[in-house]
């Protein structure tokens, strides 16, 4: 059967490619040791395949057909669109067809109703934390797609039990392989919008705090009541939530935490320590 | 609420390179191929940001001003400034 080896979670600031150079050399060294990081923990964890929640950034949907959740089940996948991801070394990227299936079957024999698509562009969101982490080559990947983008949204609850029902896919999937979790966006920021460029990093704070805590209950209740008031980016949270959910709801840990302005983005870093089922 | 067209013209020029070049060169003739209502295609022309920003999502709103090639300090200014221009507008009816 398969193994669950790892659930990890990373912002995806486009600034942390587009605008590299104009970021304080505090805050590059702050973010290339927490990338650094989380890649060393992945690659550590040799997943043969990453699933991959992330939100898509007007690539592939757009508001004439916007699923609420899509599984990516091709083969290939195309890699960044965005001209200012040329350089990224992902041009195109392996799917996993058979595990992809395996999930969205779970998926819909747990009442679950995701999309699919069987052939998916990945945008920044996915691939700057790969290709900042040094996952190169990179494992196939099973991307799924939340709206954080465009509300309405699905809520935080059902991001949760998403993630507690991706990992329950992940260990009744038959192959003998070693899949990895992860979720990237968040934490604070504001994108188009007349808060543009706000960071609150206490709400940032105090949502590690809620991750770190595991309530299930506090977590949800603590979103459910700050996500409106604070810029639109942080919806991407709830991509964390899934990961969280798919962990267990326990064994947060913060890796790293940088409160970057250049790049408009409170962005974090994080992964679950799957042993810490108390 | 969103505006159909004006988000599908934001849309349309962020996934095409050759589409924003060509925006750049000659607005007019691009905006001719979609049905903006007429006051929407006015805010177009003058880069009303509020007007704007009320009928179409932030991401494709910062998307298309990019592919305009509308400094980036000017946008942050125009878009900060969206709050305030459309309280003043919804409390002057």
């Amino acid at each position: 059967m398969a193994e669950l080896v790892g659930v990890y979670a990373a912002s995806h600031a486009p600034l942390i490619v587009r605008g590299w150079t104009d970021v304080s050399v505090p805050n590059q060294e702050s973010l290339t040791r927490s990338m650094t990081e989380l890649g060393r923990r992945m690659k550590a964890a040799k997943p043969d395949v990453i699933v991959e929640i992330a939100p898509d950034h007007w690539v592939n949907f757009f508001i004439n057909n916007l699923p609420s959740i899509c599984v990516g089940m091709g083969e290939e996948h195309d890699g960044p669109a965005e001209p200012w991801m040329k350089d990224c070394p992902y041009k195109k990227i392996k799917g996993h067809p058979r595990l992809a299936q395996h999930i969205v079957e779970t998926a819909l024999e747990r009442d679950f109703e995701p999309s699919v698509s069987h052939h998916l562009t990945l945008d920044h969101g996915f691939c700057i934390p790969l290709w900042r982490g040094g996952l190169d080559p990179l494992p196939p990947i099973v991307p799924i797609i939340f709206n954080d983008l465009e509300p309405p949204y699905p809520t935080v609850r059902r991001c949760l039990q998403w993630g507690a029902m991706l990992a329950e896919a992940v260990r009744s999937y038959p192959e003998d392989i070693r899949i990895a979790l992860l979720a990237t966006g968040g934490l604070s920021h504001s994108i188009g919008e007349p808060t543009m460029g706000e960071i609150d990093e206490p709400f940032d704070r105090e949502c590690i705090r809620h991750f770190e805590g595991g309530d299930e209950r506090r977590l949800v209740d603590f979103l459910n009541e700050r996500l409106p008031t604070i810029g639109n980016g942080a919806a991407e949270i709830r991509n964390w939530v899934a990961a969280h959910g798919a962990a267990g709801k326990r064994g947060f840990e913060l890796i790293g935490y940088c409160n970057c302005p250049e790049v408009y983005v409170g962005c974090g870093f994080a992964s679950w320590n799957l042993g810490a089922r108390a | 609420m969103r505006d159909y067209w004006l988000s599908k013209l934001f849309f349309d020029l962020q996934s095409s390179p050759p589409l924003g070049a060509e925006y750049r060169t000659d607005r007019k003739k691009i905006l001719d191929r979609y049905p903006l209502k007429p006051e929407v295609r006015k805010a177009v022309e003058r880069d009303d940001v509020a007007f704007l920003a009320a009928r179409v999502n932030p991401y494709l709103l910062r998307f298309y001003f990019v592919v305009t090639g509308m400094p980036e300090n000017e946008f942050l200014k125009k878009v900060r400034n969206a709050g305030a221009e459309t309280a003043a507008r919804s409390s002057h009816g």
